[in-house]
């Protein structure tokens, strides 16, 4: 009993990072209807950042914070200056042109650090508890922490502030938005801008248990992905909900159905990715999204 | 009706074009031996210089430090630069560790850049794509690095390859039989990479530990796409093992000492496999987990420590730290145990082609490579390059070492891998 | 029937040159270009297929490695057949239809077929996905499949893949295995190229451009879309399928690091810097894929140690300012070249007449 119950700790632990990552993907695509492939590539770049800042001298929290605004500028640049041009454009080209971010930003962290593993400091005390058999590491539960906060944060900056109100109604209909006197454009930066910030958030309470190295992010996107399709594309409780469902998930299958064991556990949340695709595309919490002819 | 006719018709223009004028080919008569000319040796290699594996890319920049060091020396043996006069030439490119990227540069080493030999080339599935061809093509194969154990003991099947580093499966004898001989009433947990790098480690701890096989008591698997190995770990810890044998790359070893650490598992002893145990790893782990968790761990080793204090006035490390700031990338990280590696290999490679003759064709290197037989400065006192006939091992002496304070120090005498 | 337009001239002309300048290349290639034109010919097909998919029936594909690898591993299994797999001490369960080995040239239809099958039964249940969705989950192919490939290893080798040997030049033809593989890929590819251009003139083009343009229109047009985009999928993937087995037989090797995600990926940024929705550009693209990775590393004017993640900086910024400048690929900028020397010659012919309304039409 004990060891299941480790298990889905665990469990919440991983789905924790994987709720971070896809917190900034569904902000992004609530505010600017992009699936942006680099995120996660955005997110290393960020904890990179944060690592030369302390490498240098600075201590955690003036690194953590000086992190956050540069993350916001990166972001809020980077939808000026790359995605504003194709912004009307077909689909497949803003997918292509976050692809192209993806590659680029990854070449440039390896570039700019190199490949070497680097271990990556934690706000929170590098402690464990024994809770009944069961071991809790602090650091889970800060990261745990820090994603449910999150998701308050943006529940009450959506609902309550007038900077939300106005996000939504351009994510929902940028012209009419437009016709009100809303600076559109500003807006979608904005957007990038907090992604980027989450994104960093998400990179730096994974990298003290994945460690700093270029391909960090690389698959937790994937599994993001996952849990943001399950949870829901444009809901940010849904995103934490499918990032810690998908953790236990895992876990729990790699541990006990022998077919699956550690091997599959990749294709598995591909599989639950598109079941979900297929069988329930709004996801757990989503808005289904209906075609009007 | 009309769009049919007109695409049957291109179609047949085409077939009839290409057969008409497939040309026969140009062959010409074997010159003498390419890559060898009376001023410079070509030699070449693939490598992983970017993508997931890039951490290896300080490898071929070691040896290229290494040769452009030869180059400039004027040799003891004949007081010429470069080997019996000839300078190297070394062609290395990234195949980011893609099989079809391998075979394609490959072909591009040996058809465009004329490389008398192919060396160190790095990967175990990614030499096995290219050693049908460059055997049947009798290109030597040489020192590849991989720790795979066919590339000697397939050497009859293909006698153009050569491993160099002490394989996988002899590295795991040595931890199975250190065990056996100092915990004997251990209970072990092992955890590896599930592929034939763990694979091949794995086989060796049980052939080491011989009958006491049964002394492992949790086998546990990770893939590379793995974002946790919490679920492995927590199995582990529930055996209760008190003896964790990691035969994982470097980056999942921090991860899974990190995650050891985290669900409170600390067992006595700690065996990492000695492809992951670099300063590097060691230092990030000892960051999250603290250095109480990392200290005692053992390892094997049979390339000096370069940060060692014990080899802080070893003429060799001195040297290579010397040359490495000459010769070396700039910025290179001289701690980097990768570098060491391509520098200790590319004495070796010089050595081979020393014993391929003043006149050096393949067939002559092919041979020498069955009659190593010297000491290489760069490695731990007493580790001989050997082979024979009958041994296509070419290292297989490893010394067990333990990490204290930050360094590994050799704790043991050599054990003979094979 | 109306002159046909100077600019479709000039495509029929640049097709026959280029069959030509294709069958004589041989003859002042060293072997390793040869082999690279051998790649270039299978990317080619590869991109000729995606761009069906994607860009004439606008269904977006981040899996199409994933695709060239069922073809390879289909190719490379059935040439070893049985007995060769026993040589690896594999034995796939008895009821996959493994004969005794095959010779390579008549693999590479059954992996299209078997791929362009896997296709179509992924096409089914994609008719529900649409735009970034289904790129999520053909992307999700595309992860799948190594670590699936590696999980079934009694049928696959697993990790440490399949090995072929070079095959012959069959039918007892003198020439060299080099230049059989080089003729038998660009054969292929030219019969290939040919089929698409038919397709996509004909009723299948339309059907499946009338889906992309506007899907609820064309049903209304009496277009059934499940079919149609199916098929596009099936087709699609058949190409990919035989691009792969042409791959396998190239290299003689296949493993799951063979066909990483970055193909696929790399995979749909060729064919867009081609140009969707056109086959004129489809051979650039197939340029850019093969040769940019190899003269990337080592570029002539930089110092030797210059970083090797500055070839990625390069493709992921080039890329970028080509979706931002040139949003229809090559195919747009021949397309814009074609328009103006249409312009130039009509009013070289026509002297002085005005230029008729329809003097930049669109061609293709």
């Amino acid at each position: 009993m004990a060891d299941f119950v480790q298990q889905v700790v665990s469990g919440l632990a991983t789905g924790a990072i994987f709720a971070s990552l896809a917190l900034a993907l569904v902000l992004i695509y609530r505010a600017t209807d992009v699936v942006n492939f680099s995120q996660g590539e955005m997110a290393t770049f960020a904890t990179y950042i944060a690592w030369s800042l302390m490498d240098r001298g600075l201590s955690y929290w003036p690194a953590f914070a000086l992190t956050l605004v540069l993350a916001f500028i990166g972001g809020a640049a980077i939808e000026r200056v790359v995605i504003r041009p194709v912004e009307h454009r077909p689909e497949i080209v803003i997918v292509i042109v976050t692809i192209g971010l993806l590659i680029l930003l990854n070449g440039l962290t390896g570039w700019l650090w190199g490949a070497e593993v680097k271990a990556f400091d934690s706000p929170f005390p590098n402690e464990t508890w024994d809770v009944g058999g069961v071991a809790v590491s602090v650091q889970d539960i800060g990261t745990l922490g820090v994603c449910l906060l999150t998701v308050l944060a943006l529940w009450a900056f959506f609902r309550f502030t007038t900077l939300g109100l106005v996000m939504r109604a351009v994510a929902n209909n940028p012209t009419a938005s437009r016709l009100v006197g809303v600076r559109v454009g500003w807006m979608l930066a904005l957007g990038w801008g907090l992604a980027a910030v989450l994104g960093a958030v998400a990179g730096m309470m994974a990298a003290p248990t994945l460690f700093l190295d270029p391909t960090m992010m690389l698959i937790v996107l994937i599994y993001a992905f996952a849990a943001a399709v399950l949870g829901g594309i444009d809901s940010p409780l849904g995103a934490v909900v499918g990032g810690l469902t998908l953790g236990v998930l895992l876990n729990l299958l790699g541990a006990y159905v022998d077919f699956v064991g550690s091997e599959l556990r990749l294709p598995t949340a591909l599989l639950v990715l598109l079941a979900v695709l297929l069988i329930r595309p709004q996801g757990l919490f989503g808005h289904a999204v209906v075609r009007r002819v | 009706m009309r769009k049919l006719l007109l695409a049957g018709a291109l179609v047949a223009m085409l077939a009839a074009l290409s057969t008409a004028t497939a040309a026969p080919e140009i062959t010409t008569a074997p010159s003498a031996t390419p890559g060898v000319t009376s001023r410079t040796i070509t030699i070449g290699g693939t490598f992983p210089l970017s993508g997931p594996a890039s951490l290896y890319a300080p490898i071929p920049r070691g040896m290229k430090a290494y040769f452009s060091y030869v180059n400039k020396r004027r040799s003891t043996v004949d007081g010429k630069r470069g080997v019996y006069g000839r300078q190297i030439v070394w062609k290395f490119y990234d195949d980011q560790y893609n099989p079809a990227q391998t075979v394609q540069l490959t072909n591009k080493l040996i058809l465009e850049d004329k490389i008398f030999a192919n060396v160190g080339s790095l990967g175990t599935e990614h030499n096995q794509a290219i050693r049908p061809l460059l055997n049947s093509r009798k290109i030597p194969h040489l020192l590849v690095s991989t720790g795979a154990s066919f590339w000697g003991t397939q050497r009859a099947q293909f006698p153009w390859t050569v491993g160099w580093q002490p394989d996988y499966v002899s590295e795991g004898r040595v931890y199975g039989r250190w065990i056996v001989a100092n915990k004997p009433n251990s209970k072990i947990a092992v955890f590896y990479q599930n592929d034939d790098y763990g694979k091949d480690y794995l086989n060796g701890v049980k052939q080491g530990l011989g009958s006491r096989a049964s002394l492992i008591v949790s086998e546990q698997s990770y893939e590379v796409t793995d974002a946790s190995y919490a679920s492995q770990i927590v199995r582990q810890r529930a055996s209760g093992a008190d003896t964790w044998v990691l035969l994982t790359t470097p980056t999942p070893t921090v991860r899974a000492i990190a995650t050891a650490r985290a669900i409170n598992w600390k067992p006595d002893q700690i065996v990492i496999n000695s492809v992951a145990a670099t300063d590097t790893v060691m230092k990030a782990a000892e960051d999250r987990a603290g250095a109480a968790y990392v200290n005692g761990s053992i390892s094997t080793a049979y390339l000096k420590n370069p940060t060692n204090p014990k080899y802080r006035r070893d003429s060799a490390v001195r040297q290579y730290n010397q040359l490495m700031t000459k010769y070396g990338p700039s910025g290179a990280n001289r701690a980097d145990t990768f570098y060491y590696y391509g520098f200790a290999k590319g004495y070796d490679v010089v050595k081979l082609l020393y014993a391929a003759g003043k006149n050096p064709t393949r067939e002559s290197i092919r041979r020498a490579t069955q009659r190593m037989n010297w000491a290489n400065p760069y490695m731990i006192k007493g580790v001989v390059t050997k082979t024979s006939r009958a041994d296509s091992f070419p290292l297989d002496q490893i010394k067990i070492v333990r990490y204290n304070n930050r360094s590994w120090s050799e704790v043991s005498n050599l054990f003979k891998g094979r | 029937m109306r002159a046909p337009a100077p600019s479709t001239i000039l495509k029929f002309a640049s097709f026959g040159a280029a069959v030509v300048v294709i069958a004589l290349l041989p003859r002042f290639m060293g072997e390793f270009r040869l082999s690279q034109f051998t790649f270039l010919a299978l990317y080619f097909i590869a991109l000729l297929g995606l761009n069906i998919l994607t860009g004439y029936n606008g269904q977006i594909s981040l899996g199409h490695g994933a695709f060239m690898g069922i073809g390879a591993y289909v190719s490379a299994l059935l040439i070893l057949g049985r007995p060769g797999l026993a040589l690896y001490q594999l034995d796939p369960p008895g009821w996959i239809p493994l004969g005794d080995g095959m010779t390579p040239v008549y693999t590479i239809p059954i992996a299209g077929m078997v791929t362009g099958i896997v296709g179509v039964l992924f096409g089914i249940p994609a008719l529900r996905l649409a735009g970034v969705s289904l790129a999520l989950a053909t992307f999700a192919m595309a992860v799948a499949l190594p670590t699936v490939a590696k999980r079934f290893d009694s049928v696959t080798g697993g990790g440490g893949g399949l090995s072929i040997t070079l095959p012959e030049t069959p039918f007892g033809w003198d020439i060299s295995t080099r230049h059989w593989l080089y003729y038998e890929a660009w054969a292929i590819a030219g019969i290939l190229f040919v089929a698409a251009w038919v397709m996509v003139r004909g009723r299948l083009g339309r059907a499946w451009r009338s889906i992309r343009d506007g899907e609820v229109a064309a049903v209304s047009s009496g277009v059934n879309p499940a079919l149609y985009k199916t098929l596009a999928f099936g087709v699609s993937s058949f190409y990919a399928g035989v691009a792969g087995a042409l791959l396998v037989i190239e290299v003689s090797f296949v493993n799951p690091d063979t066909f990483p995600v970055s193909l696929s990926i790399l995979l749909l940024a060729s064919a867009v810097i081609g140009g969707l929705g056109a086959l004129s550009g489809v051979i650039f693209g197939a340029l850019v894929l093969e040769f940019l990775p190899v003269y990337a590393q080592n570029p002539p004017l930089l110092p030797f140690d210059f970083s090797n993640q500055a070839p990625a900086v390069v493709f992921g910024a080039g890329l970028i300012l080509i979706m931002i400048l040139l949003p229809g690929g090559f195919a747009g900028l021949l397309r814009k070249l074609g328009g103006v020397f249409n312009g130039v010659l009509r009013r070289l012919t026509e002297g002085g007449r005005p230029m008729s309304v329809s003097s930049t039409r669109r061609n293709g």
